[in-house]
């Protein structure tokens, strides 16, 4: 291992350095033992050399002896796992009947913590049963685990379909359940956190059954809202927060990189992946242990064999660069974590299945290709760089519009945090499928909630379709199914199109789309892009929800043109300002896509179109909509203020999902020069889930940082008039960039 | 009348020819559940308990009126099967009786549902007749092991809809049917656990080789060897066909274990004139030979008769037939000897068991 300081001279690099910024050592704050820690607890983390804590695991132990719920918000490998399962080891310490559930987002993390629980455990004197029970628990090991599993390990959607539906057989663990560990909580934001939240509220119910009242314990990377979340999520008021980390840090250096631009119109730049491969390969070969993120798993791949090409030909470079990737069995990475402690490791690529968490030590260098998707992901990646002093952490941007706002503005990553965790557990669509799945669980009392919610309005309307029969002031599930089953967490409809590869001897799923986008981006002849490399779609079948693809290298791209109407259902707030107005409430949008356009890359030009045959798609979900006052219009021709709004909506969006922390794809956008409700040029951001899951309400809120921020991401591009990374695809329509800006900035104006 | 209230039961004596064998104070019971995925919503909404009386039978059945009085339905239950000396069902093991027990959970009954030893008649049915049945609905096991087709009121697949549609204020009569269709099945129970015993017995009338066969393996699973032993025995007994010949390679295999070479030995010897065209009664016997006895020369002969009576497998035992020529042509007329002596004594030991063999066909 190399003890050189990594060197990165911003002279080699013909892009901009938009950020070098040198974050100063922390020392660590210790304190002692708590006093009333059992000694046997104390000679078991003597055993793994802890002799004393870091603040906030002291802080955190005491708020949950006091009986209080807990967020514990720290950075990467600052010790957060001991937060949690010190109070835990400790309680079962004095009474070994109490149980503990763990819930991790993926079944890889959980297999990742049994081994480091295993670990503190085995220097106990008494028993402590740790299993993981997911779906790869074999059968035979089931019924221990529900019979005398002390910590239960396992990931929401098996809570869902496996342990809460069944619980008469977990009955020893729901009726001593003392503590609920929920990790990477935020994770737990969107679709998924508002499901999941329901899944919460339907443990409670059942804990309330058998006569328990555990303590939650959260753990969370940094978001701006994370005591927020957690109270949405757990429904619970007496949360305390824990967000100073106690643990030590080296000065770190943190430089955002943005490749020099190649087409300055197309807002085209030099590739990330290269120039993250001219910046780690010196690193690597001079010993500096290096870790590059990629976002896809093909990044990886690629990546790995430059990388591996760039060393010295002597060295062995297959077993001296690595890949780590979701997926690779528990034994292999074993050796990869083992391999980068004794140093034969000085290369590790990676996808994202490094950032929850998972260890593997603290390497001196990190490299990001692309932005990760959101800060608080960010932040977990550089963190793989640095407990020793003298880590480098480099970002490069990609050429795509999110990149492209962080990196010229390293003010919004570096300030407060701007990034929340949103759910909303009230979407109907949700609510009504947790409440079946409730109510097969447990029948409802007359005048009882699913958590917060009122439902006997929705249990009135099972019981006229008839899945719920009332009796003796309750409420009773009354069909043969099997609610849970239907409903998946981490999707809103059932039938989402599937994605299918059949260039592989047995066809992969590589993906899936929501029934409304799909006519627009899979039809039939489509190059569809997935995980940046192109697929063309052979084969579209509607009825089965298939799409069948097969990746090719062409160079051209699709565009098909859809008509996209909103009509505006219910206003729930708005119209106000002028002469932008902001609304939001509850909008139908109605998308038929007739024909598609072939388009040369670089030179736009149009080389074959065909025509698209499919039904038109209706969506009812909740919606942001902005208004443009006549006297801004008048003075911009039609087709400019056409593209000016394309820009807005394309902008808008991309901003938006920064804000929300959610994918770009969770949020669609319309512009429309008339509206048919409100007979005005509109620029409408919705969500693509029906019904939404509170985006809409916060993005009325937040209008005015977005305009902002849509405004600085369409100003501060280097393009002359406007790109695929500030105002969207629009063909070189003439003035769209200056209309685009315009139009945002028109409410900055005094009124 | 229970400690939780009224529970809807009724009671009939059925009049029937006394019971051979007579199984006791068991209850035959059988429930009707609103769905067959199992879980906290599934609810049984009705069970049937059969028992015999030394006159007949008497078919105690109970109703849950509505899902909020489960309490007296399920202690009503409970009273009548643990009066009982032991339990009865068909897949009961897996079904019926987890769902009771997850019942009287959700029901906040104290303690557990507690029973008498049971006794899963699917299981059983398995074990002594999957060779006769491509399936093991109860259904087509009274068609085809009790010999009577049921003409009933209302397939399986439509009762929880009747309880449903009950609730809803619909038909009584749809109900009706499903209640006839529970307490049906608990007659068909008794009758089917009756042939099952007479079966297990060995008494049941005309019972092939598989039959014997199927029977001997199920009671050398559960421990009871000797049983297992004279089954396997009379299925060897029928002497042709594959299942006497894997029978007899069973007894082959545990008398080698037992260490009674000479009778496994006189026994091949015996199954390989009958079942004249079973490769693996051969290869048995000459590995046996080769292995045990140490004797390559019979062991030969035995592999080069097989193939001149089995063409088409001939290619199968070349090689074993190659080793066994050389193993030949390399020994000594020594070690030929002493085998043969040894083969004498153990005759005079085990000479017992052959006539049992012969004698039971």
């Amino acid at each position: 291992m190399s003890s050189a300081t990594p060197r990165f001279d911003p002279t080699e690099f013909s892009g901009e350095i938009t950020l070098d910024h040198v974050i100063p050592a922390t020392a660590a704050d210790f304190v002692p033992l708590p006093a009333d820690l059992r000694p046997e607890l104390v000679a078991a983390l003597a055993g793994r050399g802890v002799e004393r804590l870091y603040s906030h695991q002291a802080e955190a132990y005491a708020a949950v002896r006091r009986g209080r719920h807990l967020v514990v918000v720290t950075p990467t490998a600052s010790g957060k796992t001991l937060c949690y399962n010190l109070p835990v080891l400790q309680r079962l310490l004095e009474n070994p009947d109490k149980r503990a559930l763990y819930v991790y987002p993926t079944k890889a993390l959980a297999q990742d913590q049994l081994a480091e629980l295993g670990a503190l455990k085995s220097g106990l004197p008494i028993e402590v049963r740790v299993d993981t029970y997911d779906g790869d628990t074999p059968p035979g090991r089931r019924t221990a685990i529900r019979e005398g599993g002390h910590v239960v390990m396992t990931n929401p959607d098996m809570l869902h379909t496996g342990l809460l539906p069944h619980h008469t057989r977990w009955r020893r663990l729901f009726s001593s359940l003392e503590f609920v560990v929920i990790d990477e909580l935020h994770t737990y934001r969107g679709l998924f956190g508002s499901q999941v939240a329901n899944v919460i509220r339907r443990l409670k119910r059942i804990c309330n059954f058998y006569g328990s009242n555990p303590t939650f314990i959260c753990a969370s990377a940094t978001i701006r809202n994370p005591l927020e979340l957690a109270k949405r999520l757990l429904e619970e008021d007496n949360i305390a927060l824990v967000d100073r980390s106690g643990a030590p840090r080296g000065e770190r250096r943190l430089v955002f990189y943005n490749p020099p631009l190649l087409n300055r119109d197309l807002g085209v730049r030099r590739s990330s992946m290269l120039e993250a491969r001219r910046i780690a390969a010196p690193w690597i070969r001079s010993g500096v242990q290096t870790i590059v993120f990629c976002r896809s798993r093909l990044q990886v791949e690629v990546m790995l064999s430059y990388l591996r090409q760039d060393l010295d030909p002597r060295l062995d470079s297959s077993r001296r660069v690595r890949g780590y990737r979701a997926g690779y069995l528990p034994l292999h990475r074993r050796e990869i974590e083992a391999g980068l402690r004794n140093g034969d490791i000085t290369g590790v690529v990676s996808t994202n299945a490094l950032e929850l968490g998972i260890d593997i030590g603290s390497l001196q260098c990190a490299v990001l290709v692309g932005y990760p998707g959101t800060i608080a992901s960010t932040w977990q990646q550089l963190g793989r760089a640095g407990r020793r002093s003298g880590s480098v952490g480099v970002f490069v941007a990609s050429s795509s519009p999110l990149d492209q706002f962080i990196v010229r503005h390293p003010e919004y990553f570096l300030g407060t945090d701007p990034e929340e965790g949103l759910i909303d557990p009230d979407n109907l669509l949700l609510l009504a499928a947790h409440l079946q799945a409730g109510l097969f669980e447990l029948p409802f009392l007359d005048d009882e909630r699913l958590g917060g919610a009122d439902v006997q309005e929705l249990l009135r309307l099972f019981e006229e379709d008839g899945s719920a029969t009332r009796s003796a002031g309750r409420w009773f599930w009354s069909r043969q199914a099997f609610p849970a089953e239907e409903v998946h967490l981490r999707r809103i409809l059932a039938d989402n199109v599937v994605i299918i590869d059949t260039s592989q001897p047995r066809p992969q799923v590589i993906g899936e789309m929501d029934q409304f986008t799909a006519p627009v981006l899979l039809h039939e002849e489509a190059v569809y892009l997935h995980e940046g490399a192109q697929y063309h779609v052979d084969r579209l079948d509607w009825d089965e929800k298939k799409a069948y693809v097969r990746p090719v290298d062409v160079d051209y791209y699709t565009d098909a043109l859809a008509s996209v109407t909103v009509q505006v259902l219910d206003t729930f707030d708005g119209p106000h300002g002028d002469p932008l107005t902001r609304s939001h409430g509850e909008v139908k949008i109605t998308s038929l896509a007739s024909i598609f356009k072939k388009i040369r890359f670089h030179t736009h030009e149009n080389i074959g179109a065909g025509p698209i045959h499919l039904p038109e798609q209706t969506l009812h979900t909740t919606g942001y909509w902005i208004t443009v006052d006549e006297g801004l219009w008048r003075t911009l021709g039609r087709e400019t203020l056409e593209a000016g709004l394309q820009g807005m909506a394309h902008s808008l969006r991309h901003v938006a999902s920064l804000r929300l922390m959610c994918d770009p794809r969770d949020l669609g956008s319309v512009a429309e020069v008339r509206s048919i409700t409100t007979q005005l040029p509109t620029v409408t951001v919705y969500e693509v889930y029906a019904g939404g899951v509170g985006f809409a309400a916060r993005l009325y809120e937040l209008h005015r940082e977005l305009l902002d921020d849509a405004a600085a991401l369409v100003r501060d591009c280097p393009c002359a008039a406007g790109c695929p990374s500030c105002v969207g695809p629009l063909h070189l329509v003439e003035g769209a960039k200056d209309a685009c800006l315009r139009l945002l900035s028109a409410s900055a104006l005094p009124v | 009348m229970t400690a939780y209230g009224i529970a809807a039961v009724r009671q009939e004596v059925l009049a029937l020819p006394p019971l051979d064998p007579y199984p006791g104070t068991v209850a035959y019971l059988d429930t009707e559940t609103t769905g067959l995925t199992g879980g906290a919503g599934t609810y049984v909404f009705a069970a049937a308990i059969a028992t015999p009386l030394e006159c007949g039978l008497r078919v105690a059945q109970f109703f849950l009126p509505e899902p909020g009085m489960e309490s007296p339905f399920l202690q009503a239950l409970h009273d009548e099967v643990v009066a009982a000396d032991g339990v009865a069902t068909f897949n009961g093991g897996s079904f019926d009786l987890p769902v009771l027990r997850t019942r009287w959970v959700m029901a906040r009954m104290p303690g557990e549902f507690t029973h008498a030893a049971h006794v899963d008649l699917l299981t059983l049915v398995r074990a002594l007749y999957r060779h006769r049945l491509e399936t093991c609905t109860l259904r087509y096991v009274e068609q085809r092991v009790l010999g009577y087709e049921r003409d009933d009121p209302l397939p399986s697949a439509l009762v929880p809809d009747a309880y449903f549609d009950y609730l809803r204020g619909g038909s009584q009569d749809i109900l009706e049917a499903a209640l006839e269709h529970n307490r049906l099945d608990v007659i068909s129970l008794v009758h089917l656990h009756s042939r099952l015993l007479r079966r297990l017995q060995g008494a049941d009338v005309d019972m092939d080789a598989d039959d014997w066969l199927a029977l001997g393996r199920h009671r050398w699973r559960r421990g009871a060897r000797a049983d297992g032993w004279r089954a396997l025995r009379n299925a060897t007994a029928f002497a042709t066909g594959e299942a006497a010949a894997t029978a007899g390679l069973l007894l082959t295999r545990r008398l080698i274990r037992k260490g009674s070479i000479t009778s496994a030995d006189r026994l091949l010897d015996w199954l390989e004139s009958s079942s004249r065209d079973d490769i693996r009664v051969s290869v048995a016997r000459a590995r046996l030979l080769e292995w045990r006895r140490r004797d390559p020369e019979r062991a030969l002969s035995v592999v080069e008769d097989a193939q001149r009576r089995m063409p088409e497998a001939a290619p199968e035992l070349e090689q074993r037939r190659a080793r066994l020529v050389r193993k030949v042509s390399s020994r000594s007329g020594d070690g030929l000897r002493r085998n043969r002596d040894r083969r004498q004594r153990d005759v005079g030991q085990i000479q017992l068991e052959a006539p049992i063999l012969e004698g039971t066909a």
